[in-house]
């Protein structure tokens, strides 16, 4: 013990006499901060937990990789091991020391680090800060363990270099320290997987973004700690106190030999691909947490409030501040511009009848149906056109409830799914309902109840009288268009002119668009509650476009721009138990916010110039929604 | 302890054998050193001393042959020996910026019994070094460092394997006097050295060692008159001597005439008799003496008659 910390105390205070351990401890960390701080716009909230996290990772490479395996053979060449030969002690508190020393001179990096973060970013100290701390700790002394086993392997200072390299290359670049996984080509994220440094940035960004503790990383911990114990075992083992001992070049196996439990890791990862969705989603977690500022736009609350010339800051997923005159300059505070002069801002819309199961339009081939998929398109079609939640109706099967989980956990982007208790139970029905008796079971929800609002469906009836009579006019939108392939678009066109066999039972239907748009406009006087649900996914009542469409059969069935609008969010939201969260434009909302070019107050038709769509504060880029990997 | 007081050797060496693969660096050796004596190892580089050594320290293991240090053997009792033993190795380092003070409060934290380190420090002169960093040292500092930390220990047996190569002559000096000083507190001290001068000034007994065998072991006296090294003379006389030949009363070994018949070699194992001797007949001979030198054997020419070759090479 007394060897232990004698060379524990000599080994820091030999440190801090060395220029170059101060200069990449602690100076080359915070030139680094700041550059990429600076760089990468860490005002932001989001981008500075990359910034720190790739802080972190960088700093525990260096100080792991070229501190810890460097200085050993340096000292090897040196002759110093070779005084160490000649005492009773072994070669464990040598290598123990030196892990030791790296860490306590590693911490108050960590902690510097977050002291910036928090005092000139305005980060809020992390609510698990000896998680982080204990999770950076692990890391370091890892690294600091392989690069003793670096060390240990390498006959000479230019043999360790290359060895390092061949380490610290990959797990720079391709770990996700650096650039998130989520832009990578997906061999290199499987690649990725396999590197020890991947699950220490996830880590890290875990704790930070979600304030984890460091038990929700226990899988990835375990591993470093069987790394590190893995490379301390051999390299005591094959521990060189001078230069003349040269190791068998074969003996550089070891190396592959302590990352085993990291090949397992990336082994199973490459199946599980849990690891691979998690930086995804902390990739978009990261996005969404970053600030925007929506300059200048008319906004539509959703409640019926109009603000005129206002602005509205987002930040962490929801909205932060709905600002009046004159915003803030969006560099000051970090915030990506969103300009909304002579736009209208309003809630996501919220669709409370949508068949995520069903395609809408005819599938090009229809034998294909694949469930997930179609959900995905459908929730990726209805994010395009605005509506951030859908409300599903009829019953999810086990496959389209998959779907839901993966799109509400943000691995696929699109409209929200509002599931309750009834359709998780529903999960349990096999998905043998064939879609006529799922259709039919929906159709009687329709009616309303007396407590519920009611939800005239307009979209979906207008599109029965038109199989009835054999027109085609709701299919007419560009937005229709550009949520639809072309040909499965004029198929969809022809089949409603002309129906085939299977669309024989909606003749038979006993309902009618003239009814419903009666029922409207009686509540409307009576000022009863009103909802808006479109059937979309049903046949020829689009994913998206229906709700415009429902919009405008709306007006034009006598409400107003206003009271339709509200129907589609605060409403919305009310019906479905969620306008704790969402359906309004308020601080402390979630930031789904729909920005449409025009006064759609005046002319309904608006609300399908689309210009911006926000969803949980992520700015979403809508042509690549149909393209997600 | 016990044990090495019963018999009064501090190390004993018998059949040693040391391969590296084809090569022997070590082809029998046997020696013993007594408990108390100043023992050195006299070799040419390569000879294999350094590698004996280190056998002993438990540093390397033998390929055959049995050791004894203190009473332990190396191979199974290592880390008991290390504790025991002092030791100052031929080419060590220690870090630029550790200080003198903490190079010795390091190392006593790695032994179970340690003497005062200021003591040390101020015995060895380097008390106003103790705060400067190691890279600032002299060689003969260092040096003077090198053989603290051999004591921090208080060991009862050092080795000290060529513990003045590379210093000036007056830091060599200072080397020899503190080895004097551990003869004189009973300390046993095995060294090694190709320099003849330390070997003769320093050591009880000597071994010398070529290509990993002893050629000659003793008091470094009794290797100069047990071996064939005989005194040598030279006379110079003042014009060269036709052809004569000394007389074989004066009892020389070996007779030999420089180029021009000025000076005459002769190598005698009664060398004060041949000097009257050779006297007498240049007398005779009716030429001036004009110089005359007796040179006593030193372990150098021992070993180059010995072995054939030099120790510095």
């Amino acid at each position: 013990m007394k060897a232990y910390l004698a060379l524990i105390n000599i080994t820091l205070k030999l440190a801090m006499r060395e220029r170059s351990v101060l200069f990449f401890n602690y100076l080359f960390p915070l030139i680094f901060f700041f550059a990429f701080g600076q760089f990468m716009g860490a005002k932001a909230g989001g981008t500075l937990t990359r910034v720190i996290s790739m802080v972190l990772v960088i700093g525990v490479l260096g100080s792991g990789l070229f501190g810890a395996g460097m200085r050993t053979v340096a000292e090897r060449e040196a002759n110093i091991l070779r005084r160490y030969k000649v005492t009773p002690i072994s070669p464990l508190p040598i290598l123990v020391a030196n892990i030791v020393s790296g860490w306590v001179l590693y911490i108050p990096a960590v902690l510097l680090i977050l002291g910036l973060s928090h005092f000139i970013y305005g980060m809020p100290w992390p609510a698990n800060t000896i998680s982080l701390l204990l999770l950076v700790s692990v890391g370091i002394c890892t690294f600091r363990a392989l690069g003793l086993i670096i060390a240990s392997v390498a006959n000479s200072m230019a043999e360790s270099n290359i060895l390092i390299q061949l380490l610290y290359m990959p797990m720079l670049f391709i770990s996700g320290a650096t650039i998130p996984i989520s832009l990578m080509p997906s061999y290199m994220q499987a690649a990725a997987q396999f590197l020890p440094a991947s699950y220490l940035n996830s880590g890290i960004q875990r704790i930070l973004l979600r304030g984890e503790s460091i038990t929700t990383t226990l899988g990835p911990v375990g591993a470093l700690l069987a790394c590190m114990v893995l490379a301390t075992f051999i390299s005591y083992k094959l521990f060189r106190w001078e230069k003349e001992q040269k190791i068998a070049s074969n003996a550089k196996l070891w190396v592959a030999g302590v990352l085993l439990p990291f090949v397992l890791m990336g082994s199973y990862q490459a199946y599980s691909k849990e690891h691979v969705n998690e930086s995804k989603l902390l990739d978009r977690q990261i996005r969404r947490a970053n600030p925007r500022l929506i300059r200048g736009g008319r906004i539509f609350t959703g409640d019926g409030t109009v603000i005129d010339k206002a602005s509205i800051l987002t930040k962490n997923g929801r909205i932060e501040r709905i600002i009046p005159g004159t915003p803030p300059d969006p560099d000051d505070i970090g915030a990506e511009l969103i300009e909304a002069s002579g736009k209208t801002v309003l809630p996501g819309f919220i669709d409370l009848h949508v068949h995520i199961g069903a395609p809408g339009a005819l599938l090009e081939k229809p034998a294909e149906y694949d469930a997930e998929k179609v959900a995905e398109h459908a929730l990726a079609a209805q994010l395009y056109a605005g509506v951030t939640a859908v409300r599903p109706a009829g019953m999810l099967d086990a496959s389209l409830l998959a779907a839901s989980a993966r799109v509400n956990r943000g691995e696929k982007l699109g409209a929200e799914v509002l599931l309750n208790e009834s359709a998780a139970a529903a999960a349990q029905i096999p998905s043998a309902a064939s879609m006529g008796e799922a259709f039919q079971r929906a159709l009687a929800k329709l009616v309303p109840d007396g407590r519920s609002p009611l939800m005239p469906a307009l979209a979906l009836r207008e599109t029965l009288d038109e199989i009835r009579t054999g027109t085609a006019r709701s299919l007419n939108s560009t937005l229709a268009e550009q949520v639809v392939a072309p040909a499965a678009l004029s198929a969809t066109r022809n089949a409603l002119a002309k129906p085939p066999d299977f669309l024989q039972p909606y003749f038979h239907i006993p309902m009618s668009v003239q009814e419903a748009r009666t029922a409207l406009a009686q509540a409307l006087v009576k000022n009863e509650a009103l909802a808006l649900g479109t059937g979309s996914g049903a046949f020829a009542v689009l994913h998206g476009s229906a709700v415009h469409q429902e919009l405008h059969l709306w007006v034009k069935a006598g409400a107003t721009p206003a009271q339709a609008l509200r129907a589609a969010t605060f409403e919305a939201a009310r019906a479905a138990g969620v306008d704790m969260r969402m359906g309004l434009i308020a601080p402390g909302m979630q930031a789904n916010i729909l920005i449409v070019d025009g006064n759609v107050l005046q002319d309904i038709t608006v609300s399908e110039r689309i210009s911006d769509v926000l969803f949980l504060g992520e700015h979403i880029s809508r042509q690549d929604l149909f393209e997600q990997k | 302890m016990a044990e090495i007081v019963n018999n009064g050797l501090a190390i004993s060496v018998q059949g040693l054998h040391k391969s590296y693969g084809d090569f022997e660096a070590v082809r029998g050796i046997d020696f013993e050193v007594r408990t108390g004596e100043v023992f050195g190892l006299l070799g040419p580089n390569g000879a294999g001393k350094t590698t004996t050594v280190e056998i002993l320290e438990g540093l390397r293991q033998a390929t055959s042959g049995k050791v004894s240090v203190l009473g332990l053997d190396p191979t199974v009792q290592t880390s008991e020996l290390k504790d025991r033993i002092g030791v100052c190795l031929q080419a060590t380092n220690l870090p630029e910026k550790l200080t003198v003070a903490e190079a010795l409060s390091l190392f006593a934290a790695f032994y179970s019994r340690t003497v005062n380190g200021d003591d040390l420090l101020k015995r060895l002169q380097l008390w106003e070094k103790r705060n400067s960093g190691y890279g600032t040292l002299s060689g003969g500092q260092k040096q003077r460092l090198a053989l603290a930390m051999a004591m921090i220990n208080d060991p009862q047996l050092v080795f000290l394997d060529e513990p003045s190569t590379g210093l000036d002559p007056q830091a060599r000096l200072e080397i020899h006097k503190l080895i004097e000083e551990l003869k004189a507190e009973k300390r046993t001290i095995l060294m090694t050295t190709h320099y003849i001068e330390e070997a003769e000034r320093l050591c009880d007994r000597v071994a010398i060692v070529d290509e990993g065998r002893i050629i000659a072991i003793g008091s470094p006296r009794e290797i100069q008159q047990r071996t064939l090294g005989h005194s040598r003379i030279e006379i110079v006389v003042e014009r060269p001597l036709a052809s004569a030949t000394p007389p074989s009363s004066i009892g020389a070994e070996k007779v030999a005439w420089s180029e021009d018949r000025t000076t005459l070699i002769v190598s005698s194992a009664h060398p004060a008799r041949a000097v009257v001797e050779l006297v007498k007949w240049i007398d005779q001979q009716g030429v001036e003496l004009a110089d005359i030198h007796l040179k006593r054997p030193t372990l150098e020419d021992v070993f180059i008659e010995l072995t054939g070759k030099s120790l510095r090479e």
